[in-house]
């Protein structure tokens, strides 16, 4: 073997040049091509060269890049460096290639061939289409990242708005919480002295001889006088969520019907009442006495505000409060399935400063002597210590919407109250004793007059030690009446649950001005569990006695 | 210099009195002439000027909505017409500035004196009987194509590729020097160019047009130049022996012999219907 064949010939790297070679007359007419390129595109020698023009084996996008782009390019600087373009395979296959062109012309200038050199870019065309990928991935995260940018001062303000709105509930929240605890503290205070002011207006009343009609007429403005300030006590409780209160199941819909005669002549006649009442209502759990209560007080408002006449509608319906709604809210109200109650006026409305005291106790636009500013303060006590919520909507003009929900009672077979009667019957007592537990002495002595009054035997104790004492001397004790907060370290359900192990099955009734304890849970009374709330009048107190000793069921 | 030649990048050359505009295709810009305008300078008025987003022009006024048809073009001729004062004026256009040179002849058939039409189409896409040299998924393959930002055109739109429209000068380093096209502005020209169709618009053209047809056009085939012959009222029709779609650089003796013979012919062809 002579050297010479050791060495590649240039016709061999012509030909097997790992890229294609073309030389083609200015007009495009392919006049060589090597067999790599051949190869590439799957044509013959004979069919390509002589016959065929470099722009007719290009795809449709390359062919009209030759002649809008190329050969002007090649014209004016002679050259064209890595256009990239596909052939077009005679299999149907688009070829990838990137291709450079010169252009070669005579002494005069003027184009004599075309030297193309065409490179397989195939896998250089999957890595640029990579690149393009990545590089509008990277210009969509710096869209975006400016997009933050320029909506980040509005999104500040935003945040520190919704800060300062929270902020400004919590602030409203606490103080009604503040309010509450001063105005329960002097209610339950003042419950105790007016219990001992009625008691000794009804020994008064009751000692006073014949034919005194001015003592008698005195004491009985001294006793309507206590009365009214009994119930602005009542109301201050209600606010400051200390009332007691006696859930039961209700049917809100039969509540307000059965209310509908009273309203129409609390309304007078210039205001029109509607109901609307929502059908397949859920049964709720409250206190029906107070929600009647709130209501009237809702209708007494609506009533002050449409002077001139209009309308009050009261709605009922079921709603759900969801996620969303409890969460902007200032106190604390579970989602879920409530039972709601809407009382709407086509009154004067009030503006924004307005709403946000009106529940406040003794916040009130009534002229002097015109209302306590108790009402709402009431609504607003019952819901919240009823685990429901208040929402009030008032537009300057158009009206005012108060809006109660109670929640749903879900799975209890109990079937809605009925309505207590009003009057309570007057009875008397036969003899029974009664053991009274009282640490306050001049209620402990209203009280065991009153008792001893209507026809009892009473004892009495003024703290728990004693009581139990008392207990163990005297079996014949048929009634416990105790005070929930005693002095001396036993309270009232402490010393309930002494007596109950000495003497199983007595019966116990509690009284209190004052529901933060251990009788009651949450502002209600436990099950089973009887009370007399303070102030209590005789015939109260005589009424609920007679009752528990003859073993009713209320 | 006023804000519409600055955008248009307008040159202003020649010794005679007759303004002679020009107007360059899809692809290129005004060097495109560089063989054709050295023949005329001598005795007219010679106007050069890049369509907006080619060559020197000012990419910054390129405006999607403007540039949504060839009126948009024809217009901004216009606006140089007028911030020339230009009076009388023959229009050279080439391939798609052919048409925008009608558009403008018939906004302001009183500013124009003759049309020169070098491989004009009114539309590029077949139509029943009407033979435009295209198919409908030609244009769109052509479209994909541009879109896929391969055909990378790597000369003219390699900064596409690089990743630098702010530099360009890398491209520059790398690749071809003349008709640089803006990538996003080549790709909406073509969609506008190929998908255009101004048939409808020949029948009204007052100005004697020239038709130069070229052999082998695979851009503007000769079917297309016999129908633009019919269409247009009064035009003249010469097929060049030149082939491919670019005579003004291919063959520019031949492009310059059949405009002058045009230009030195005082009489319509025939009457303008």
């Amino acid at each position: 073997m002579d050297q010479g064949s050791l060495i590649e010939t240039a016709e061999e790297l012509y030909e097997s040049a790992p890229c294609g070679y073309l030389s083609t007359l200015p007009d495009g007419t392919i006049i060589r091509a090597n067999q790599t390129f051949l190869t590439w595109i799957g044509m013959d020698r004979q069919e390509l060269v002589g016959h065929r023009c470099f722009q007719d084996i290009l795809s449709i996008g390359a062919k009209i890049f030759y002649d809008t782009h190329l050969t002007p390019l090649l014209r004016m600087q002679g050259f064209v460096n890595e256009i990239a373009f596909d052939l077009a395979c005679s299999d149907g296959r688009a070829l990838p290639v990137l291709a450079n062109l010169v252009q070669k012309r005579d002494a005069n200038g003027r184009p004599m061939v075309h030297r193309i050199t065409l490179f397989n870019a195939t896998d250089r065309r999957k890595y640029e289409r990579e690149l393009l990928l990545a590089r509008q991935k990277a210009e969509r995260a710096t869209q975006e990242l400016k997009r933050l940018n320029e909506t980040l001062e509005e999104r500040v303000a935003q945040e520190v708005a919704e800060r300062l709105k929270a902020e400004e509930a919590l602030r409203q929240a606490q103080k009604m919480e503040a309010i509450g605890q001063l105005t329960g503290g002097i209610a339950h205070d003042f419950n105790n002295l007016l219990t001992i002011i009625v008691g000794n207006i009804e020994l008064l009343q009751r000692r006073l001889p014949e034919g005194s009609d001015r003592l008698q007429r005195a004491a009985t403005h001294a006793m309507e006088a206590t009365r009214r300030a009994a119930t602005l006590t009542q109301r201050l409780l209600a606010f400051s969520r200390r009332q007691p209160l006696d859930p039961k199941p209700i049917d809100v819909n039969k509540l307000v019907a059965g209310m509908s005669d009273l309203l129409r002549r609390t309304l007078g006649e210039v205001v029109v009442l509607e109901t609307v009442l929502g059908g397949g209502l859920w049964r709720s759990q409250a206190d029906p006495n107070q929600l009647e209560n709130a209501i009237l007080n809702l209708a007494v408002n609506a009533r002050d505000a449409m002077s001139e006449g209009g309308k009050l509608t009261i709605e009922t319906a079921n709603a759900r409060l969801d996620e969303a709604y409890v969460e902007a809210l200032a106190e604390p109200v579970p989602p879920g399935q409530y039972v709601l109650v809407a009382v709407s006026d086509t009154g004067t409305g009030m503006d924004k400063a307005t709403m946000e005291r009106v529940f406040e106790p003794f916040f009130t636009t009534k002229e002097v002597g015109k209302g306590t500013g108790l009402g709402l303060s009431q609504v607003y006590g019952f819901v919240r210590q009823s685990n429901g919520h208040v929402r009030i909507y008032s537009e300057l003009g158009e009206g005012t919407t108060i809006k109660i929900y109670l929640p749903r009672l879900i799975g209890s077979d109990e079937e809605p109250a009925e309505m207590p009667s009003k009057s309570p019957v007057m009875v008397r007592g036969m003899g029974e004793t009664i053991l009274v537990v009282e640490d306050e002495p001049d209620l402990r002595t209203y009280t065991t007059e009153a008792l001893r009054d209507m026809g009892y035997r009473v004892l009495e104790a003024g703290d728990g030690r004693g009581a139990l004492e008392i207990v163990e001397q005297h079996p014949e004790i048929d009634l416990l009446f105790t005070d929930v907060v005693l002095a001396g370290g036993m309270n009232g359900r402490a010393l309930s649950d002494e007596v109950s192990r000495r003497r199983p099955g007595l019966p116990v009734l509690y009284t209190t001005g004052y529901t933060q304890n251990a009788i009651v849970h949450h502002g209600r009374l436990d099950p089973g569990m009887h009370l007399i709330g303070k102030p209590f009048t005789y015939a109260e107190l005589a009424s609920k006695v007679r009752r528990m000793l003859d073993g009713d069921q209320f | 210099m006023s804000a519409v030649l600055k955008r248009n990048n307008v040159k202003v050359l020649g010794q005679g009195q007759q303004p002679m505009i020009f107007a360059h295709g899809y692809g290129c810009d005004q060097n495109m002439w560089r063989f054709i305008t050295p023949a005329f300078e001598d005795r007219y008025k010679i106007i050069l000027f890049d369509h907006v987003g080619h060559g020197q022009s000012d990419a910054a006024a390129f405006d999607q909505a403007k540039y949504a048809s060839l009126d948009g073009y024809a217009d901004d001729v216009l606006a140089i017409c007028r911030e020339l004062n230009l009076k009388d004026v023959i229009f050279v256009g080439h391939s798609v500035s052919a048409m925008i040179g009608i558009l403008a002849a018939n906004k302001e058939p009183e500013r124009f004196d003759r049309l020169v039409l070098i491989g004009p189409s009114p539309r590029y896409i077949n139509d029943g009987d009407y033979v435009g040299g295209f198919k409908q998924e030609d244009i769109e393959g052509l479209l994909d194509f541009l879109d896929s930002n391969h055909l990378g055109w790597s000369s003219t739109m390699a900064p596409v590729i690089m990743g630098n429209p702010d530099r360009p000068e890398l491209g520059e380093e790398l690749t071809n020097s003349f008709c640089r096209t803006d990538p996003d502005i080549a790709k909406h020209f073509a969609r506008v160019t190929f998908l255009s169709d101004n048939r409808a618009d020949l029948p009204s053209v007052k100005t004697r047009a020239l038709i130069l047809q070229c052999s082998q056009d695979a851009i503007a085939p000769e079917a297309v130049g016999r129908y633009m012959h019919q269409s247009l009222p009064g035009s003249e029709f010469v097929q060049l022996t030149a082939t491919g779609h670019c005579p003004n650089l291919s063959a520019p003796e031949e492009t310059i012999a059949a405009m002058e013979a045009f230009l030195s012919d005082p009489t319509p062809a025939r009457a303008v219907a």
